[in-house]
């Protein structure tokens, strides 16, 4: 018979979530909810009115961990929308901005998950915060990336977590040709850090995936070949940067993507009905305790051609490197592929950077009231703006941030894993939620029907 | 190194009326000049993330905190905290591996300092933008506290900007204006 689990707050990523887990006998997920248990905020609302040099700003704030990725997309949809060109040197800088970002975010990601994963050849979960080598070194790499990212996105960006030389129709200046250089000289030392560090988490995530079964809390759970697997397909704009509505061809359609209501998708009310004290940290919530996702889930479930996707890493190298591995792991060793991919980007970018070019349009249109949307492809996945505006002023904003697309294909992976994984599966997407809290929800005839959550 | 022998943070969100408070103390800094050794960085809600658990102690001797605090006190006063001091939770990292606090891991090799104004008006869950008027008050008197405590004279400049401010003729610093 069915027991449900829940375990809450989920841990290791940005946000408050919980897992509410319908399992049986065997402690095998039969269904399995992930949602967003921030509560519903409006910054849709808010925007309205606003000039569009506003509301980018305004879309930097909704996070702690993806400043840069609403920041671009705020601006590049504004752009969309007033049907604004930048030069070519801005976005450079913009691409530089954005790959740093991304260096940095898959270095944190690596702190994230290594206390999930295990020395190879041993029987000794990884603490990142051990003094002990081989740990030491290891962890010391890591921070170096993460230094690497941050001072290349604050050269090109003006800061590194709220950058300030983004402007609608460009960037504020250019940088200058020393500046070029120390981003370039960066971006090699992180080549030299990241191989290695990309090729020591793949031998990692490798033996975890070859494991016959691994410890949680003190438990032996055995381990499912199939771990994280969801037929759900894939979503990515492109393989660094991103897409807009003022592209020849862009990568994203509007008129394929719907947003429905949470409670078509989640569990009922339930009871807790099981649960683990030894489950780290403090034990799963105690039994007796009522949940009820359709109405706690704070987001709305996007689909992609009617149904929800994945996107991140992986959805990337899927859409255009021919990358198929699924699972978990697949998912974890596609954001390490990564690294590369990055710093490649970067240094192609940082060449190709004039740094006596112009970064500002000669001419910045008010807008006519046409609707443009941009999509930016954070390290989380593809983050979408849409934006209406109209003589300098914002008159429609919306956001679609990865993890909201990332919630229901998360579920969905979860069946048929053991319940002690389920946020392992959950880490392997680096959610990011209280972003993705969202606050108009549509029916299927596209009509707003989830406002009174929000009055 | 990206980060300095001192560090000042300005930790909160604009998007929460006062809790904007550390931002805009910093966008007010930026128009100083400050000695090669000090950083000043708007953390917004990425302090835990992006900043606390980057610091290098052999680089990075005194990290000074700018955020909002409720002591009780009258709206727009402003208390100097320790780490000790702060509820438990108060800077968890968001990516909270162990539910351990950055904050703590470093407080025995950086000297930590907060400086904590008591807001009027939070509104979050909601939305809202710009400080209070008193929370406006205060960004001069928090920026000469730092000030005296980073060792810098900045004379009557700060006196100058708060003047200008109740004048009303200072643009308001910080979060974005509403209108």
């Amino acid at each position: 018979m069915s027991k449900v689990v829940e375990i809450s707050p989920t841990t290791r990523h940005e946000g408050h979530s919980k897992l509410v887990l319908k399992i049986n006998d065997a402690g095998i997920i039969e269904t399995g909810n992930w949602c967003s248990i921030t509560p519903v905020r409006g910054v849709e609302k808010l925007a309205v009115g606003k000039t569009p040099e506003q509301v980018p700003k305004i879309a930097s704030r909704v996070c702690g961990i993806c400043p840069i990725a609403h920041t671009l997309a705020a601006t590049e949809a504004m752009e969309a929308s007033i049907k604004c060109e930048i030069p070519k040197d801005a976005l450079m800088l913009r691409h530089i901005l954005q790959m740093a970002n991304r260096l940095h975010s898959i270095a944190l990601h690596d702190i994230l998950i290594l206390p999930d994963l295990y020395l190879p050849g041993t029987e000794t979960k990884i603490n990142p915060f051990t003094a002990e080598e081989p740990v030491r070194t290891v962890a010391k790499r890591i921070q170096r990336i993460r230094e690497i990212g941050q001072t290349i996105g604050q050269i090109a960006g003006g800061d590194c977590i709220h950058p300030r030389n983004t402007k609608v129709g460009g960037m504020y200046r250019n940088v200058s040709e020393q500046a070029k250089t120390k981003m370039h000289d960066l971006a090699k030392e992180g080549l030299t850090l990241a191989k290695p560090q990309m090729d020591l988490m793949i031998a990692i995530l490798r033996n975890y995936q070859g494991r016959e079964s691994v410890d949680v809390g003190g438990m032996k759970v055995n381990m499912p070949k199939t771990l994280g697997y969801h037929n759900q397909g894939y979503m990515a704009t492109h393989p660094f940067y991103g897409s807009s509505s003022l592209e020849e061809h862009p990568t994203w359609d509007m008129d394929r993507f719907k947003e429905v209501r949470p409670w078509d998708w989640y569990m009922g009310e339930c009871t807790v009905d099981f649960e683990e004290p030894k489950y780290p940290i403090g034990g799963t919530t105690k039994v007796g305790t009522v949940c009820n996702p359709q109405m706690e889930a704070c987001t709305g479930i996007p689909l992609y051609d009617g149904q929800p996707v994945e996107v991140g890493p992986r959805a990337r190298l899927v859409k255009f490197k021919h990358y198929d591995e699924k699972g978990t792991v697949g998912q974890n060793i596609a954001r390490e592929m990564e690294y590369m991919d990055s710093l490649y980007e970067m240094l192609d970018k940082i060449d190709a950077l004039n740094t006596n070019g112009k970064v500002l349009a000669d001419h910045i249109p008010d807008g006519d009231g046409s609707l443009g949307w941009a999509s930016n492809e954070a390290p989380r996945g593809t983050d979408v703006h849409i934006a209406r505006v109209k003589d300098w002023k914002v008159q429609y904003f919306s956001m679609l941030v990865p993890t909201t697309w990332n919630f229901a294909t998360c579920s969905a992976a979860l069946t048929g894993a053991p319940w002690q994984l389920a946020e392992v599966i959950m880490r392997g997407y680096d959610p990011c939620v209280s972003c993705a809290t969202h606050m108009i929800v549509v029916d299927e005839d596209n009509k707003i029907v989830a406002q009174k959550l929000i009055q | 190194m990206l980060y300095s022998e001192i560090v000042i943070a300005g930790c909160g969100n604009p998007l929460f009326a006062d809790d904007g408070f550390g931002p805009a103390v910093i966008e007010e800094m930026q128009n100083l000049q400050l000695p090669d050794n000090v950083t000043i960085i708007d953390a917004g809600l990425g302090g835990p993330h992006f900043i606390f658990t980057l610091l290098d102690p052999e680089v990075t001797k005194k990290l000074i905190i700018v955020d909002i605090a409720d002591y009780g006190a009258e709206p727009g006063s402003i208390t100097k905290l320790r780490v000790e001091d702060l509820p438990p939770g108060a800077y968890r990292d968001a990516h909270s591996w162990d539910l351990a606090e950055p904050l703590q891991r470093i407080k025995d090799q950086i000297e930590i300092t907060i400086i904590g104004v008591q807001p009027a008006r939070v509104t979050a869950p909601e939305f809202e933008l710009g400080l209070s008027e008193e929370l406006q008050t205060a960004i001069p008197k928090a920026i000469r506290v730092i000030l005296e405590i980073i060792g810098v004279d900045y004379g009557t400049i700060i006196e100058r900007l708060q003047e200008d401010r109740q004048r009303g003729t200072a643009e308001s610093s910080g979060s974005v204006k509403t209108s």
